[in-house]
């Protein structure tokens, strides 16, 4: 993580070492994936690809569920709004693709804009549910509406265009998701630590307060879902980078859970939570692909384990066990 | 001395239960003002329709000679008016410092909040010991007087004050009112709620009383102190 608040709002001690920390955490990870397509086949670049467009949507997730504290159960709705919309964008207009990826967050944040203003008036697990309903009709959306998703027949997506360049491979896509990604981990740092994003925070803590503080409650939990949705979008245009296919199969309920479980593993509430849920969760679930029929139930028991004895995430938990280990000292 | 607030025959319902019917208060610039009543009388409920978190339906309410009542919530607040809600309302993951800053969020001028955060300080100089820890640890009266230091990190012309001395220790009650004093001499107008009422009397120049909705009495609060019958119905003897 990269830390730029003032000095004064926080210790500034611990953060130096944390701050330390966090940047040998990044040189690592930013020498790993540029290592990676020079010692790998072209199926683990794939899966790279994919992890990151998992983190690109956690980001999203997190904005809604860990800085705002709000449900939002439609999170596959919007990366399906964002995949169809950049690549019926980029099928439309020869532009370069990030054209394309932009028009498709616009569209996933107007959607989320216009669903948040309608569902936020309910909170809660009415919120959930409403979010839940509308994220299932999008699903039907998506496999019903021919003559433009192409129905349940999936819809081809054209190769995307830099200029002259056409993506045609993985490994030809792969440095533009890593470009993104890091991207939209950057802007959800800026917004994370805006005045928007305090204002986030203090809706979450208590609303009451928020108000008593002269925050527009209702108007801030609307743009956090809607900038929430237009992340989402976002991702879904990643998706096109690298992908020549879309079904709504792959749109409905279950990936929604899967951002939901990653950001939840993760850490709720943190930015390194919600990128390290992604990773490390979307890991272990492309591991189980081995064991399709126990893949459900382990899920489900790593969900459990971590209510159970990790409920701030695991990277909340392996700072602590780091911090026990320090005192023992 | 011109009044800062100026509340005319409000009414205001929670669905069809009718929470305040024709209530009136003025509360004169510079003064401590306080509303009296036991729990449920509505006045909290005549707080809330100030800072617009309860809509009246019924009635007008002024501030510095503006019609306020059709305003939204965070327009009152950055007009001046601040309201320190009941029940400990701190933003509890966030350290003292954060939810300090949290309370000058619609401020720009970086002078004047500088400025106001040292006069927290001076208030409540426990505060700056705690700067860095989560308000959520933080005892109950050190909470108080978070939530104090936080309104006024806006700056504001009026303090709107729910409850200050609930739940508290004797000595943290005489602590916190010896600090809404100060803050009054200092120049700030408040309109406190308390069910303690004899503290409440003793603070304040004039005194409102609440009953079941409807103001059941009004009077300088050293005349209330002394009447027979507020005596024995809100001060227990």
């Amino acid at each position: 993580m990269i830390v730029t608040t003032s000095p004064a709002t926080i210790s500034p001690a611990p953060r130096r070492a944390a701050s330390a920390t966090a940047i040998a955490g990044l040189v690592i990870a930013a020498l790993v994936a540029i290592a990676l397509p020079a010692f790998t086949t072209g199926y683990v670049i794939y899966i790279a690809n994919l992890l990151l467009v998992f983190v690109v949507l956690c980001l999203g997730l997190h904005i809604v569920i860990g800085e705002t504290g709000q449900f939002s159960m439609a999170h596959a709705a919007f990366y399906g709004i964002g995949i169809y919309a950049s690549a019926l964008a980029n099928r439309a207009v020869d532009l370069p693709y990030p054209f394309a990826m932009l028009f498709g967050a616009l569209v996933a944040g107007a959607v989320g804009l216009f669903i948040g203003a309608l569902a936020l008036r309910m909170r809660d697990i009415y919120l959930a549910l409403a979010t839940f309903a509308f994220g299932e009709a999008m699903q039907w959306v998506f496999a019903n509406w021919d003559s433009v998703t192409n129905g349940p027949n999936g819809l081809r997506i054209s190769p995307a265009r830099f200029g002259s360049l056409e993506i045609l491979s993985d490994k030809q896509a792969y440095p533009f998701v890593v470009l993104f990604c890091v991207l939209m981990i950057g802007l959800t740092i800026l917004i994370s630590r805006s005045r928007l994003g305090r204002a986030f925070r203090a809706v979450r803590e208590s609303e009451v307060a928020a108000m008593a503080m002269g925050i527009d409650v209702r108007r801030t939990r609307v743009i956090a879902f809607g900038l929430s949705a237009a992340i989402a979008g976002f991702a879904g245009g990643m998706f096109g980078l690298f992908q020549t296919f879309i079904h709504p199969d792959s749109l409905g309920f279950q990936t929604t859970i899967l951002v939901l479980t990653m950001v939840v593993v993760g850490g709720l509430g943190s930015i390194v939570g919600a990128v390290g849920g992604a990773i490390v969760f979307g890991l272990i679930s492309e591991v189980l692909r081995q064991a399709p029929q126990y893949q459900e139930i382990i899920y489900g028991g790593i969900l459990i384990l971590f209510m159970m004895y990790a409920p701030r995430g695991l990277f909340a938990f392996i700072g602590d066990r780091i911090k026990e280990v320090r005192r023992g000292q | 001395m011109h009044d800062l607030l100026e509340i005319e025959g409000i009414s205001a319902s929670y669905g069809r239960i009718q929470a305040l019917s024709e209530v009136s208060l003025r509360v004169p610039e510079g003064a401590i003002v306080a509303l009296l009543g036991s729990n449920g009388a509505g006045k909290s409920t005549t707080l809330n329709t100030v800072s617009r978190l309860v809509p009246i339906t019924r009635g007008s309410i002024r501030f510095a000679g503006e019609p306020i009542q059709a305003w939204p919530s965070h327009k009152v607040v950055s007009s001046g008016i601040l309201q320190v809600p009941e029940g400990r309302e701190v933003f509890r993951e966030m350290s003292v410092r954060e939810n300090l800053d949290m309370g000058a969020y619609r401020r720009s001028d970086a002078a004047g909040i500088k400025r106001d955060l040292e006069r927290v300080f001076d208030y409540f100089p426990k505060l700056r010991e705690r700067l860095r820890q989560k308000a959520g640890t933080l005892s109950g009266g050190e909470q108080q007087m978070l939530l104090i230091g936080r309104a006024l990190m806006a700056g504001p012309r009026l303090l709107l004050l729910d409850e200050p001395s609930l739940g508290l220790s004797p000595v943290l009650v005489q602590q916190i009112f010896a600090i809404i004093q100060r803050l009054n001499k200092d120049g700030l107008t408040i309109l406190l709620v308390e069910q303690n009422a004899a503290i409440a009397l003793g603070s304040s120049s004039y005194a409102y009383i609440l009953e079941n909705g409807e103001m059941a009495l009004e009077g300088p609060s050293e005349t209330l102190r002394r009447d027979d019958s507020v005596r024995r119905t809100y001060l227990g003897g």
